[in-house]
């Protein structure tokens, strides 16, 4: 792969993990901001830098289940690494126009 | 991964049956009002107001809570809950101890069946205070909103001590001051001490959390939790020694203002929401955070007025009461049932089928329909009884009674819908 095809299929895992909602807010996380970077290594193995809304979020690790089973259901065989950081703290400038419009903002 | 704390929350056989034994007393409060007939008019430490009033803060109020908290503790001191076995002891013997002493209270069994029943209730309250201690103790987080809860665990271990002296007082008559002077100890304790704290405990981590808000400002919360507990503890050692009612006006000023504090804290959150739509639970939320202003007002009345016939003065403290137990604390727990049950049942069912197959949203897992249909039944009950209780009116009462049955059953048909949902996903949907 190259870096064009590396970089086309990062944007199209972000669509999707378009598919992962967060359960509570009912917008997928990516539009919510949650998604801080997104790598593919070009050898079936997928790097992601994500965050939550708060870090005791009841809600983060089915979150984080929800990412690595969407990701298996499209590629089987890729490996799925989340490493969850609080820094930069999520806030509301994160969310995407998208996710602004059902949200009412 | 540092900060995230997300596989601590406890099986979800600890925390549902507090649902159960919860949504049931609250039907059993709403059949006891109705029962109780002309009762509710009477004088507020009449047998018939107490044992409601207990099965209402005890059985109904304050197993929901154990159950939300032992769910809560995990998101709030970010640590796993210190023994679920513990907490599973603690269920039965506090549903058997409230029934007991709601059913002393009844029937009057003042010198036989109360003070057995004031000792297994303190006993089995203070299974569940070692518990909330012990898990404390394992947390590395000591913020403002864990304080408030342990401060709340505190004064609940004194509402207890205070209660269980009343009915022993029943029995031996020990006590150099009236009953009525310790019950009021008794009552502030109970709902500025125990359930005013936990609230604003918990409250403060999980509505700006439901409203998805931030950048608060904590301080406020600092001042909230000092002015509410050096007011508290100026007030009881005041009723207890002094007896000076100047210094009861300037405790009840401080309570205020660490009250009026977290209001502010919580309109700022409000303000910040990132959902401008509040869904039911969070109308009942804001609805319940409103509403205490009426107790905060009755109070000043029955603190300021002293030239009042005893019968008014009697019916205004039961409205105190009232105000408290079903404008604030029921209010508040009727919406965050809504916002919690429903996602400690959606994490049991389908956390291990999230990503594989499609799954229902969590506030799918209850009717909206009857939930709103049970939110406009409970404002009517509410302004009812209120009526009722203000005009000395009857019909009132009745009309608010049967409205409150009403939201007691629809209640329970969301929580039973709630707990006993089968799970759908794309193979038996």
């Amino acid at each position: 792969m190259n870096k064009e095809q590396i970089k086309q299929f990062e944007e199209e895992t972000l669509v999707l993990l378009k598919n992962v909602m967060d359960p509570e807010i009912e917008i997928n996380i990516v539009d919510l901001g949650l998604i801080y970077e997104l790598y593919y290594d070009g050898n079936k193995k997928i790097n992601i830098v994500m965050t939550f809304s708060t870090p005791a979020c009841p809600l983060g690790e089915t979150i984080k289940t929800d990412i690595i089973e969407t990701i298996k259901q499209q590629h089987p065989d890729f490996i799925t690494i989340i490493d969850v950081v609080f820094y930069p703290e999520w806030n509301t400038t994160m969310v995407s126009e998208a996710g602004k419009k059902v949200l009412g903002m | 991964m540092n900060g995230l704390k997300t596989n601590n929350a406890p099986h979800s056989s600890v925390v549902i049956p507090h649902f159960i034994f919860g949504g049931c007393s609250f039907l059993i409060v709403a059949l006891l009002i109705i029962l109780a007939d002309t009762n509710i008019l009477e004088a507020y430490f009449n047998s018939k107001i107490i044992a409601i009033t207990h099965m209402a803060v005890l059985g109904w109020a304050t197993m929901i809570v154990f159950g939300a908290l032992y769910q809560l503790i995990p998101v709030v001191f970010e640590t796993s809950l210190y023994s679920e076995k513990l907490a599973k002891i603690t269920f039965w013997t506090s549903a058997a101890s409230v029934l007991y002493l709601t059913y002393s209270f009844w029937v009057s069994a003042f010198t036989t069946h109360l003070v057995y029943a004031s000792v297994f209730m303190f006993l089995s309250l203070f299974l569940f205070v070692i518990n909330v201690i012990l898990s404390y103790l394992k947390s590395e987080i000591k913020n403002i909103s864990s304080k408030f809860i342990i401060a709340s665990i505190f004064w609940l271990v004194i509402t207890e001590l205070v209660g269980t002296l009343i009915a022993f007082n029943f029995k031996f008559n020990f006590l150099s001051e009236i009953h009525l002077h310790y019950l009021k100890i008794h009552a502030s304790l109970g709902t500025i001490g125990w359930f005013l704290s936990l609230i604003i405990g918990v409250g403060s981590t999980l509505i700006p959390m439901f409203l998805i808000s931030h950048q608060l400002k904590k301080e406020k919360l600092v001042i909230s939790f000092i002015s509410i507990n050096v007011g508290l503890l100026c007030l009881i050692l005041n009723w207890f020694i002094f007896s000076n009612s100047m210094l009861t006006i300037f405790c009840w000023a401080v309570i205020v203002i660490g009250i009026i504090s977290f209001m502010s804290f919580i309109y700022d959150s409000y303000k910040k929401r990132l959902r401008k739509k509040l869904d039911v639970g969070m109308q009942y939320t804001m609805l319940a955070i409103a509403s205490i202003i009426m107790p905060i007002l009755v109070s000043l009345i029955l603190l300021l007025v002293f030239k009042i016939e005893y019968e008014l003065l009697f019916r205004i403290a039961t409205f105190y009461g009232f105000s408290i137990i079903f404008g604030f604390i029921t209010t508040m727990i009727l919406g965050q049932t809504y916002k919690t049950l429903p996602f400690i049942v959606w994490l049991e069912k389908y956390k291990n089928l999230v990503g594989k197959t499609k799954t229902p949203l969590p506030r799918e897992l209850y009717s909206n329909k009857i939930a709103k249909i049970q939110f406009y039944f409970y404002v009517l009950s509410i302004l009812s009884l209120a009526l009722g209780l203000i005009i000395k009116s009857f019909i009132a009462i009745k009309i608010g009674s049967f409205s409150l049955l009403i939201v007691a059953i629809l209640y329970n048909i969301n929580v039973l819908k709630i707990i006993f949902h089968k799970v759908k996903n794309s193979n038996n949907e």
